[in-house]
């Protein structure tokens, strides 16, 4: 049965309160944000395996690099070609990875109960959801910032007409910030973050 | 991050392997717009920020924005604020030109690196010098740094001496014997245990156990561990926290060795804070020479930490003063303390000593005081100090030399006398006088002296015009041109020291200005508008420059020569030198030779 997404987080937060996890299921009332990126073999959540998990702490205007979660996974059966192109990271890469349960155990004590950001941010939540459900019994409960839209908030009113383009790189290269190991997990969180940390701080970017 | 940060740019390229994944693990990311202050001027810096985007500028903090004096810009991959971090507070406001990302190295790592990376240290002191960013006073954090950040390393840690089960108590002892070693670790399965000289006892004689006992039924295998990165002030608690006296060093599951009690606090007895320690408790003769014993220690720990020279000198002065006033304690009865005033002259006096070159000191007593045991007794203290270390005075002027131990009446009579001849002799004990500190006893009596012939100089044009004579007597080791002159070696006390300490001290005595210290002069000078700030803070820098070159090749040459010591200690060989420290020398000797021609002016001095 499909349960829509907030009725199901309803229902974890009051099974899971007095549990193992109950602190990540506790309201945020700090000024931190976690950013957050899964590489995975596939695009597609029901297909997706995960090959590796970065993530990054901020603190206000800060991005706290020397905090930072950088999982790398066993390799997953389902290791195509086609991914190893995109990602180039291959079976041998990931021979000494952590256990699928270990990883997101690491990965939840690392985001507590912090806001996750990221860009496209649901499906990397989508994905670990679809992990962390058989294994821990409950979805990510945190609150979620997609990246794609804090811009478009800011751009759209300098933007008269026709879509903003919210491709990664231009989003990176009209906010003139540096992109940080490409198509490595930890870099594109960084990345993010620091994109980021430049909207919420910085002047607005020009249009064009 | 890996990619971002640069670590083949020097200084970082200068770090090994492991310090630079320290680096890496330690980075964070900063973001500021423009106008944003990164670092304000009277603040703690995090640390040194290096830039991955953007620009940032260093200005004076106070005044209009605009007409502001800028310092320096700095830029993609450019470093800041290091000296800020290492100092405790900025001086300069940091202010980002436009938006700028940064990546930060905390305080608390770069320290870490300095200690642990002597070349890092240096570059990182010797660029912010010629950067022209010295300023007065320092924090007291590298004195702590010196003390905290000591790791357990692998200096300290001992060589196991390690048995297989089964091997009895007679053989374990014996070849505890031959190694001398005072514990034995047991390989018990995957498990060590061990034997400690005091479980042996225990097993032979409280419990009667046969020689022939295995050694693994009585070993303890609830081993106290850390690791060889560990800070060994932290084994220093463990050990005190548990009552044992030695930690097993573990590196993972390898076991690397054992770190005793002892060796942690000999260590630690050579740092300044036990040292002080020490020579306030001391009760007898002995634990003070034990205790200036550890000052050589300490004097080589913080040159070759690359700690700042000028800090190095504060401290020593401050140690060698308080060990001096401890002796006289112990040897001048209490009854006579309060007549009698121990000086201390020339470059003690000054503070400016690091290697214990020899010992200037002198005897002020109150007029008429008869104290028929006197001469006796200082002849016992110069020959406790000498035997403390302090090698006797070539010129012989220490208070076994009764023309150094005088009335207040007959001192302030030789001071004038000298200060009326002009003649060679004359001049240098004057000189030597004028930069006299009292150390213990009376200081009325010593003050007395000294204002009353500061008084007696008053507008005496004659006197001074003689006395700075001697700074220019030495020309400068530079060229027409402006190079250095020798291509192989030069007198760095004649050419570049002793016409900035002398040319100083004469500026300071004409202005009556009490303190001895010739960087605590300079300031002086500077406050009382005798010399412009900038070169007030040129003069002080040179000095600095010339001090920390000579006592690198002093320390050399002692390590090199059998006796342990320097024949030639003024002797700069500029063969040792690198480029820039070569050009460092180079600007600082203009500095004097620009300071020499205002001392021409000034004195009337013409050539």
């Amino acid at each position: 049965m499909i349960i829509p997404r907030t009725i199901r987080r309803f229902q974890e937060r009051r099974i899971h309160k007095s549990g193992l996890w109950a602190d990540n299921f506790e309201p945020y009332a700090g000024d931190e944000v976690v950013s957050l990126d899964c590489e995975t073999t596939s695009l597609d959540v029901k297909q997706a395996e995960i090959l590796s998990i970065g993530a990054v702490r901020i603190k206000g205007r800060k991005v706290m690099t020397s905090d930072r979660l950088d999982l790398r996974l066993k390799p997953p059966l389902s290791l195509s070609a086609e991914s190893i192109k995109v990602h180039k990271i291959r079976a041998t890469d990931l021979a000494d990875g952590l256990e699928l349960n270990e990883a997101l155990g690491q990965l939840l004590k690392f985001i507590g109960n912090r806001p996750l950001l990221g860009y496209y941010v649901n499906y990397d939540i989508r994905v670990i959801d679809k992990f962390l459900r058989p294994l821990f019994g409950f979805g990510l409960p945190n609150k979620a910032i997609e990246l794609s839209h804090v811009y478009h908030d800011i751009i759209k009113w300098k933007h008269v007409g026709g879509d903003v383009d919210l491709r990664f790189d231009t989003i990176a290269s009209k906010l003139d910030i540096p992109i940080i190991q490409r198509h490595t997990a930890l870099g594109d969180a960084i990345t993010v973050a620091l994109m980021y940390v430049r909207l919420k701080h910085g002047e607005s970017p020009s249009a064009h | 991050m890996s990619d971002t940060f640069k670590m083949d740019n020097i200084p970082f390229s200068l770090l090994d392997p492991a310090e630079q994944a320290l680096v890496n693990a330690s980075l964070d990311l900063g973001y500021y717009q423009r106008g944003e202050r990164v670092i304000s001027a009277g603040e703690a810096p995090e640390g040194v920020y290096v830039i991955l985007k953007g620009r940032v500028r260093e200005s004076e903090p106070e005044g209009e924005e605009e007409d502001r004096h800028v310092f320096v810009h700095y830029q993609n991959e450019d470093y800041f604020g290091g000296w800020s971090a290492l100092r405790g507070r900025a001086i300069h406001d940091f202010i980002a030109e436009e938006e700028t990302i940064c990546h930060i190295l905390p305080t608390r790592v770069l320290l870490e690196l300095i200690q642990s990376n002597a070349l890092f240290a240096d570059y990182f002191q010797q660029n912010l010098a010629a950067k022209s960013e010295i300023v007065a006073q320092h924090g007291e954090s590298q004195d702590m740094a010196e003390f905290m950040l000591a790791h357990i390393g692998s200096a300290l840690v001992r060589e196991p001496l390690v048995v297989e089960q089964g091997c009895s108590i007679r053989q374990a002892t014996r070849l505890m014997r031959e190694r001398k070693a005072d514990c034995v670790l047991v390989r018990k399965g995957g498990r060590y245990g061990m034997v400690t000289g005091t479980d042996l006892l225990d097993a032979l004689v409280m419990r009667e156990l046969p020689l022939e006992q295995d050694v693994a039924e009585i070993a303890s295998y609830r081993l106290v561990t850390a690791d060889p990165d560990d800070y060994l002030f932290n084994a220093l608690i463990m050990m005190t926290q548990q009552q044992i006296e030695r930690v097993v060093i573990m590196r993972g599951q390898q076991l690397q060795g054992v770190v005793e009690l002892t060796d942690v606090l000999s260590h630690f007895s050579s740092h300044s804070h036990v040292i002080g320690l020490r020579v306030e408790r001391a009760n007898s003769i002995e634990q003070l020479r034990e205790a200036a014993r550890g000052l050589n220690d300490l004097i080589k720990a913080l040159v070759s930490t690359g700690v700042k020279i000028r800090f190095t000198m504060d401290l020593l002065a401050a140690m060698n003063g308080r060990l001096i006033a401890k002796l006289f304690d112990l040897v001048i009865p209490s009854d006579m303390q309060p007549h009698v005033c121990l000086i201390v002259m020339g470059s003690e006096g000054r503070g400016e000593q690091i290697m214990k070159t020899d010992q200037d000191n002198a005897l002020i007593f109150r007029d008429g005081l008869a104290w028929s045991a006197m001469q006796e007794t200082l002849n016992r203290f110069s020959e406790m100090l000498i035997s403390f270390g302090f090698p006797p005075c070539p010129g012989n002027i220490m208070v076994s030399n009764p023309q150094w131990v005088n009335s207040v009446g007959d001192w302030t009579q030789k001071l004038s006398d000298w200060a009326d001849t002009c003649e060679g002799v004359a001049q240098m004990n004057l000189a030597i006088a004028v930069d006299a500190k009292p150390v213990a006893g009376n200081q009325a009596l010593f003050k007395v002296a000294r204002n009353w012939f500061l008084r007696h100089l008053r507008n005496n044009d004659v006197f001074f015009s003689h006395f700075a004579r001697a700074s220019i007597e030495f020309d400068t080791p530079l060229t027409f041109f402006g190079n250095l002159k020798d291509k192989s070696q030069l007198d760095i006390k004649k050419g570049g020291i002793f016409p900035i300490v002398h040319g100083v001290r004469t500026l300071a005595l004409e202005q009556r200005i009490l303190v001895t210290n010739t960087f605590k002069r300079i300031e002086a000078l500077i406050e009382a508008g005798l010399l412009r700030e900038l070169e007030g803070k040129e003069l002080a820098e040179a000095l600095s420059l010339f001090i920390q070159l000579r006592l690198r090749q002093q320390m050399r040459r002692m390590e090199s020569s059998p006796e342990g010591v320097d024949p030639t200690p003024n002797t700069l060989d500029l063969q040792l030198l690198n480029k820039m420290e070569r050009d460092l020398l180079r600007d600082a000797l203009q500095i004097v030779k620009s300071f020499k021609k205002h001392l021409v002016l000034r004195y009337h001095l013409g050539e």
